[in-house]
């Protein structure tokens, strides 16, 4: 019989005989065997990564300053891993169904170890202590069981389903597997795109088969009524029945269907290392290791050679990092290179890097894989890593934006590693020819304009009132300009207002002179680390002859490696961006007097200021207490869209993309219909100067710095103060007779 | 194949040179100094031959302000030996003095096959240097040379004659060329490279000799261009300029 009809309850093995058990149990060993023997390697692999020892990012930081480099604890990531938190971003409703499945499967797994719990380890453990076996799985227990993963079932069942729509009918660019870089050999992705048919298609065949068979067991066990707890499979149980299959047949169909469900169930467990079922494992773990520090404080190259080159200079975190990628593509789609055309994805760089691994190691996927016909790519584990594996131009496309770090799920960090490829071709020599003359500049000149470094403060001379050496007198705040708010010719202009509005507020200010040097930001970040150590111990050399309590810059470039990578250098002091301290003048005491100005304006966050340093309020304040009204971009705060100029990027030629990246930003900022582009960064003025001509938006909205707007509004009040001057009203009398 | 490649400094154009006081030179304790451009060219041209078919890249220079720097990036590029000409009187070194004491330290090198450096400098646009030296040696000199390639002991030597028109000799034995170009732009010196070359390379001191320069021309006076008909920058507010414009045209009797 099929039920004992006093106790609630039901065989765990439908009747099936004893040698078909012991054929499951072989087989479930073998299954075991098989993901324990793929996982094992797969962890193997990843110790093989180089540790990271002795890497100090962290120094003295301000108080009161968002701490940027502070790695989750891991109790915050496993909450992030438990809410689907980095999955929801962004897209909810994504997230939404992956949530059903993430514990709609978490709970079918629970019920499985249950019952093998009972039946395997009570059951036999019983047996062998008291001569007779004993279940827990009867009565109120088994009842809730069954309610509650029947629920389970239910969420994976519906969460799968949705995702795998989403898979076969959304038409994102996230989910199209084109390459970004088309390889000249050609190159063919239909396995990657079967694996995740077999892997979300597989995991519905495997819950609905579960379904259908408790709904044989219990239409088989003619429903009892307790089975109404069971409530899908009872109700599936009726559908078998009024498609006319009696108890009778539904316990001969049983054990056939038995098997299929089983014989699935443990392919996929034994499929799990070798696939993206792989993500189930290394996508949570790769969020526990995830540390924001990494893209904002590079990390060091491997002790032996610059950059990478070769397997073993992957750490164990970069190698888990490979592994945890789902193709889900939201870096691929947010991509600024990619998006104007360039050969980078950043998607297609962590998967070609993980083939390239896996080839090495020789440790496959066996669908999720990538074919080229000529074995080009990632199948070529005998070429250079950076040069033949990653293409030289995929690898100098990217603007080091972050937009890829920022909104992977899995929290993997793109940046690093393609700093790290960088740093083997520079090492070579291997670069743009622009890029090499603005390395040149900045090692014999120390700025990129390749100009005098006496001319660096040039800028000063048409002031009416002294901008002192912070080497000869203490200043509050020492002013850190940056090449481009010194040497541009646009842009001194806005350094001599920010000078005026310090003036004018009071505050003790100076500036290094010709002492000064390029921060080093995106030298570091076009892969010249010498060159980088080099600016750094100048700049380092100059602060330490200068006094001063903070260092405060316009340029969020050379903000972000002061405040991040200096102290690692020895900096202690605070560095602060210009838009904090225009926030303090307005909202703390009285040092200037503001007129409201009336604008409709938009706000570009500039990369190394909102990403990397999550200053997304600050300007935004200013803005508004300006009494701007603020109209959002609908790329916005830690999906700004980057200007194309970061990284090394505005050395290099561009002529070669669809369009800029600045001028895609400018159209999304034209559609809004507002006068006004404030901008934060002196690269980001230049930009979109040029992108509002180039997009045919003269005339429609103009470029402004925040401190430009500030400083209309200190001067909208001294203008009334003016007029009512006699020398004004002179003027102004004298108009009036003509 | 050994060739030696001959550098020189000169002060950075873009600084603001000034006269010094004697009146005679600029004023160079003010002044950065960087590589001739022309020399980067011959050193690539011939680190491109050393890589084809190997040898010998052995960079000499006179110890001038920020020398080191120039050869330390040289060996970083890839030259297997740098050499400095010490004990040479400060301030600018005429170019026939310079040839002499690099001819010098050709003959006791000895076993050299090329001699490359750049077709001109900033201080030689006359481009005198190669051709003095190979003049002193006796040996075969070719001038604005474009392309120097290997070809079997000898070299094929590609040379800019006026007007787009180009020359092809092959130059067998010893031979100093003065280079316009290489076949590509000089490769980037890795700062971590140069670094490196500074604490595993030692350059090589070569004491000048008394050399014998004979009658020649001695510069009198250095003066910046004499510029004719300046434009003058009114400077001031609007209406302190318009006064000045107006003096200007009153005094220029063009009204009254
Ligand atoms: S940092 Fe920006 S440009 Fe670089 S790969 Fe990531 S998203 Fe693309
Ligand atoms: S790297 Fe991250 S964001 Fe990009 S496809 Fe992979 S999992 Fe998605």
């Amino acid at each position: 019989m099929w039920i004992d009809a006093v106790v609630e309850t039901r065989k765990i093995f439908g009747g099936e005989t004893s040698l078909e058990k012991l054929i499951f149990y072989v087989l479930a060993f073998v299954t075991l065997l098989v993901f324990f023997t793929g996982l094992i390697r797969r962890i193997k692999k990843y110790r093989s990564g180089r540790k990271l020892t002795g890497w100090n990012f962290r120094g003295g930081k301000a108080k009161g300053i968002e701490e940027v480099t502070e790695p989750p604890s891991h109790v915050r990531s496993l909450v992030d891993v438990a809410t689907n938190k980095t999955i929801a971003r962004r897209k909810p409703s994504v997230g939404m169904a992956h949530l059903l499945m993430f514990w709609g499967f978490i709970g079918l797994f629970l019920a499985t170890t249950i019952l093998s719990l009972d039946y395997d380890v009570y059951g036999n453990i019983t047996r062998i202590f008291f001569g007779k076996e004993r279940s827990f799985f009867k009565g109120w227990f088994y009842l809730t069981y069954n309610f509650i993963f029947n629920m389970a079932g239910v969420a994976a069942l519906l969460g799968a389903a949705l995702l795998y729509m989403r898979r076969i009918f959304s038409k994102e660019k996230e989910l199209d597997y084109e390459r970004a870089y088309k390889p000249e050999g050609g190159y063919k992705r239909v396995k990657m795109a079967l694996g995740d048919h077999v892997f979300v298609g597989g995991l519905l065949l495997i819950i609905v088969t579960g379904f259908l068979i408790q709904g044989l067991r219990i239409d088989g066990s003619n429903f009892p009524s307790f089975e109404k707890w069971t409530f899908v499979g009872y109700l599936i149980g009726e559908t078998w029945k009024a498609v006319g299959v009696s108890p009778a047949l539904a316990r001969e169909i049983h054990p056939t269907l038995w098997w299929i469900h089983v014989l699935m169930a443990l392919a996929f467990v034994a499929y799990i290392p070798f696939s993206k079922a792989l993500h189930i494992l290394s996508s949570p773990a790769n969020l526990a290791l995830r540390n924001p520090a990494t893209t904002r404080v590079l990390p060091p190259s491997p002790p032996d050679h610059i950059g990478y080159r070769e397997l073993r200079d992957f750490t164990e975190k970069d190698l888990v990092g490979l592994d945890a990628c789902t193709k889900c593509g939201r870096c691929h789609g947010v991509c600024p290179a990619r998006t104007v055309g360039a050969p980078l994805s950043p998607r297609d760089l962590i998967l070609d890097l993980r083939q390239w691994v896996d080839r090495s190691t020789k440790n496959p996927m066996i669908l999720d894989w990538e074919e080229r016909p000529d074995g080009s790519g990632p199948h070529n584990t005998e070429g250079r890593l950076a040069g033949d594996v990653i293409w030289e131009r995929t690898l100098w496309s990217c603007t080091t934006c972050m937009a890829c770090v920022e909104i992977c799920p899995v929290g993997i960090e793109h940046v690093p590693l393609i700093v790290q490829l960088r740093r083997s071709l520079v090492d070579e020599g291997v670069m743009d020819p622009t890029l090499q003359s603005a390395l040149q500049n900045i090692a014999s000149q120390g700025n990129s304009f390749g100009k005098s470094a006496r001319m660096r403060a040039r800028w000063v001379k048409s002031l009416d009132f002294p901008v002192p050496d912070a080497r000869k007198e203490h200043v509050e705040y020492l002013w850190f300009l940056g090449d481009f708010a010194s040497f541009d010719e646009r842009l001194v202009e806005i350094s001599r207002t920010f000078a005026k509005v310090l003036n004018a507020a009071g505050i003790s200010f100076g500036i290094l002179y010709e002492a000064e040097r390029n921060a080093g930001n995106d030298v570091r970040r076009a892969g010249e680390e010498g060159l980088f150590e080099m600016l750094v111990e100048e700049n380092m050399k100059a602060f330490s002859s200068a006094s001063f309590d903070k260092i405060i810059t316009t340029d969020p470039h050379s903000f972000n490696t002061l405040r991040n990578e200096y102290p690692a250098f020895g900096l202690s002091a605070p560095v602060m961006h210009y838009s904090e301290l225009l926030a303090q003048l307005l909202y703390q005491g009285d040092k200037v007097s503001l007129s409201k100005l009336t604008k409709q304006v938009t706000y570009h966050d500039p990369c190394y200021l909102g990403r990397y340093n999550r200053i997304f309020d600050a300007p935004r304040a200013v803005i508004s207490g300006l009494g701007c009204d603020l109209v959002e971009m609908p790329r916005h705060r830690d999906n700004s869209f980057c200007c194309g100029a970061g990284g090394g990027r505005i050395w290099m030629d561009d002529s070669f993309l669809n369009e800029r990246p600045s001028e895609n930003r400018m159209r999304e900022a034209a559609s809004l219909g507002v006068d006004y582009f404030v901008v934060a960064c002196p690269k980001d003025y230049a930009m979109f100067s040029d992108a509002v001509k180039t997009t045919g938006n003269e005339g429609k909205i103009a470029v402004v710095d925040i401190v430009e707007l500030f400083y209309e509004a200190m001067m909208a009040d001294q203008l009334v103060a003016v007029s009512g001057s006699s020398l004004s009203s002179e003027a102004f009398e004298s108009q009036e007779g003509q | 194949m050994k060739i030696v490649v001959g550098m020189r400094q000169l002060a950075d154009l873009v600084e603001e040179l000034e006269v010094a006081d004697s009146g005679v030179d600029i004023d160079r304790d003010f002044v950065k100094f960087v590589s001739n451009e022309w020399d980067e060219a011959a050193l690539e041209e011939a680190l491109l031959i050393k890589e084809q078919v190997g040898g010998e890249v052995v960079v000499v220079a006179l110890d001038e302000p920020d020398v080191d720097q120039t050869l330390y990036s040289a060996i970083a590029k890839g030259a297997d030996r740098a050499v400095k000409i010490v004990g040479v009187e400060e301030g600018w070194t005429p170019t026939r003095l310079r040839a002499q004491l690099l001819a010098k330290y050709l003959e006791s090198e000895g076993d050299w096959d090329a001699f490359f450096t750049g077709v001109q400098a900033a201080d030689d646009l006359d481009g005198q240097l190669a051709g003095l030296i190979g003049a002193s040696l006796g040996v075969a000199h070719a001038a604005v040379v474009s392309k120097a390639e290997p070809e079997g002991p000898a070299l094929r030597i590609t040379q800019e004659l006026g007007g787009g028109t180009l020359a092809e000799s092959v130059a067998e034995g010893k031979v100093v060329l003065g280079v316009q170009a290489g076949r590509q732009a000089p490769r980037y010196a890795p700062i971590t490279r140069i670094r490196q070359a500074m604490s595993s390379t030692t350059i090589e001191s070569f004491e000048a000799p008394e050399v014998e320069l004979g009658p020649g021309p001695k510069v009198r006076k250095l003066y910046p261009p004499e510029s004719k008909g300046q434009a003058t920058m009114l400077e001031g507010d609007p209406v302190e300029v318009a006064e000045k414009i107006v003096e200007i045209i009153r005094t220029k009797g063009l009204v009254r």
